[in-house]
């Protein structure tokens, strides 16, 4: 029982980081219908980004505003630039120019910062907690992993419910045509939704790279674990995305407890190939009939 | 400068690809007046509104709103400039609430009334929206989306609005309710109005002035009571 309730509480710490990922492909492809192949190298280089200003001052928050801030920019530029032109053809030509970012990115920050593995600081200790006289199996900075990615998924939600912003999103993402007809200026409202996924994104990779270290590739598999998170909530459900990453960190952290942590990348992969095979469309998603 | 129209459009050539729908198409539109465009299927009516409302790009000719240019500006632009255009049939997003899209309407609007009195105005007017608020848009039948789209065209006070084929898929009673309430928002508000409609007899019941067009060209442009008159015209162009 007591391993069973540490096995739990790490899986939420690692799941709300998946969900962190997905929430910024649920974004991405809600507003363009583009999967961003490159998030996870995104944020590997805004982690980066962190990395620097941290080693320059000293100062953990300084390099933490900075990712955020980068991956707002990063998301913006790279829509504006980029995705710009993909935009309303056919899906493969976004899906080459995502990869090729990725490969981009990757091989960017190799010339940058080197290939070698760096670590990266926990914003808290890495100490476990305890309760009472048991061990929870967590430490203070999973608490702070767990809490970071509720608060940015609620202050999403309270964006998307109560702002204008938030209703010219969605307006946009559902119906294009009559978003544009009310005046909304559709080219700007998915520049921001690229923006706010780069800075999910950018959050997803500064709270993960304390466990998986960073270096060019670190966030692929990353990724592809958000990815995952991202195919069970079902792509176009922001509330499918945080569930479908709650459970993948849980089920990914039972399988790696009880049966050995070699199996969880394999376990993982399945669990993507057996979601895709008998529900597509994800658990949450809001029906099929804007699948074109 | 009384004489200007709310809406002018000067020798417009446009179409979709190699298709010219449109081949030099002249009209004005007076304020306050309600204009019905009518004509066979494939006579341009449908080219002739999105190309106003900057869906389609003139290949020639000039389109002003109230003496401004807005030829060859983005439709969102051009709905900021205060042309309310009401697509046919696919105009509510039904996956929002009726509250929803009615605040949609309202994300810029012309006049200094507050976005709440306009939405309170909406409701006033159409009692059938206040009680659906807030329920999802696509539960709503096709005759309440058709005065929703129109109600939430009008959050923005357009100087003109743009109606294509309100009637569409409507039962009879429903489209005589959408057509009064039409005539009625030109009677109290002054709208002025460009009605696209396959349906030329409750159009013309409703219009001020008539447009009759065929393969992209104005066959006719008259009082309505005058077009409703000619027997002549109405049995080659209209069917009636």
């Amino acid at each position: 029982m007591r391993e069973f309730i540490q096995f739990t509480l790490g899986g939420i710490s690692f799941g709300m980081v998946y969900a962190a990922i997905a929430l910024s492909l649920v974004l991405i492809w809600r507003g363009t219908r583009i999967l961003n192949y490159s998030q996870g190298a995104m944020a590997m280089f805004t982690t980066y980004i962190a990395f620097t200003v941290i080693g320059h001052t000293g100062n953990y928050r300084a390099g933490f505003a900075a990712a955020l801030a980068a991956g707002l920019v990063l998301g913006a530029v790279i829509e504006r630039t980029v995705i710009r032109p993909v935009e309303n053809k056919p899906p493969l030509n976004a899906i080459v120019v995502t990869i090729g970012l990725l490969v981009f990115l990757e091989g960017l920050a190799g010339i940058i910062y080197g290939g070698q593995y760096r670590s990266f600081p926990p914003a808290f200790p890495i100490t476990g907690l305890r309760a009472g006289s048991v061990a929870l199996g967590i430490s203070r900075n999973d608490v702070f992993v767990a809490g970071a990615v509720l608060v940015a998924a609620l202050g999403l939600a309270v964006l998307f419910r109560y702002t204008s912003a938030g209703l010219r999103l969605r307006a946009a993402a559902f119906n294009a045509y009559a978003a544009r007809l009310l005046g909304v200026r559709v080219g700007r409202v998915l520049t921001l939704g690229w923006a706010l996924a780069g800075l999910i994104g950018a959050l997803a990779g500064v709270l993960v790279s304390p466990a998986t270290f960073l270096y060019p590739a670190s966030m692929d598999s990353i990724f592809v674990l958000g990815f995952t998170a991202a195919v069970i909530g079902g792509l176009d459900s922001p509330v499918g995305a945080v569930v479908g990453g709650l459970i993948l960190g849980v089920a990914l952290n039972y399988v790696g407890g009880y049966l050995g942590s070699n199996l969880v990348p394999i376990f993982g992969l399945a669990a993507l190939i057996v979601i895709l095979m008998i529900r597509p469309s994800g658990l949450f998603s809001v029906g099929t009939s804007r699948q074109v | 400068m009384a004489d200007q129209p709310a809406l002018a459009v000067e020798d417009v050539v446009a179409g979709y690809g190699g298709v010219l729908a449109l081949q030099g198409v002249s009209l004005s539109v007076r304020p306050g007046t309600i204009t019905a465009v009518l004509g066979a299927n494939g006579a341009g009516k449908t080219t002739l509104l999105t190309t106003i409302s900057g869906f389609v790009r003139p290949r020639q000719g000039r389109i002003t709103l109230d003496g401004a240019d807005l030829t060859r500006r983005r439709p969102e632009e051009i709905a900021r400039a205060g042309l309310a255009h009401v697509p046919e049939g696919q105009g509510v997003i039904t996956e929002l609430t009726v509250e929803e899209n009615l605040r949609l309407g309202a994300l810029w609007r012309h006049g200094h009334t507050s976005r709440a009195e306009a939405l309170a105005d909406a409701y006033q007017r159409f009692p059938l929206l206040a009680s659906a608020r807030g329920r999802s848009a696509g539960t709503l039948s096709g005759g309440e989306r058709q005065i929703l789209v129109i109600a939430r065209a009008l959050m923005a006070r357009p100087r003109v609005l743009l109606l294509d084929e309100p009637s569409l898929g409507l039962a009879p009673k429903i489209v005589a309710q959408v057509m009064g309430l039409i005539r009625r928002l030109r009677d109290d508000t002054g709208l002025t109005v460009l009605l696209v409609e396959q349906n030329a007899r409750s159009a013309l019941a409703i219009a001020d002035r008539g447009i009759v067009l065929n393969l992209g060209t104005v066959v006719a442009a008259e009082d309505a009571a005058v077009l409703a008159a000619d027997v002549g015209l109405r049995q080659h162009y209209l069917g009636f």
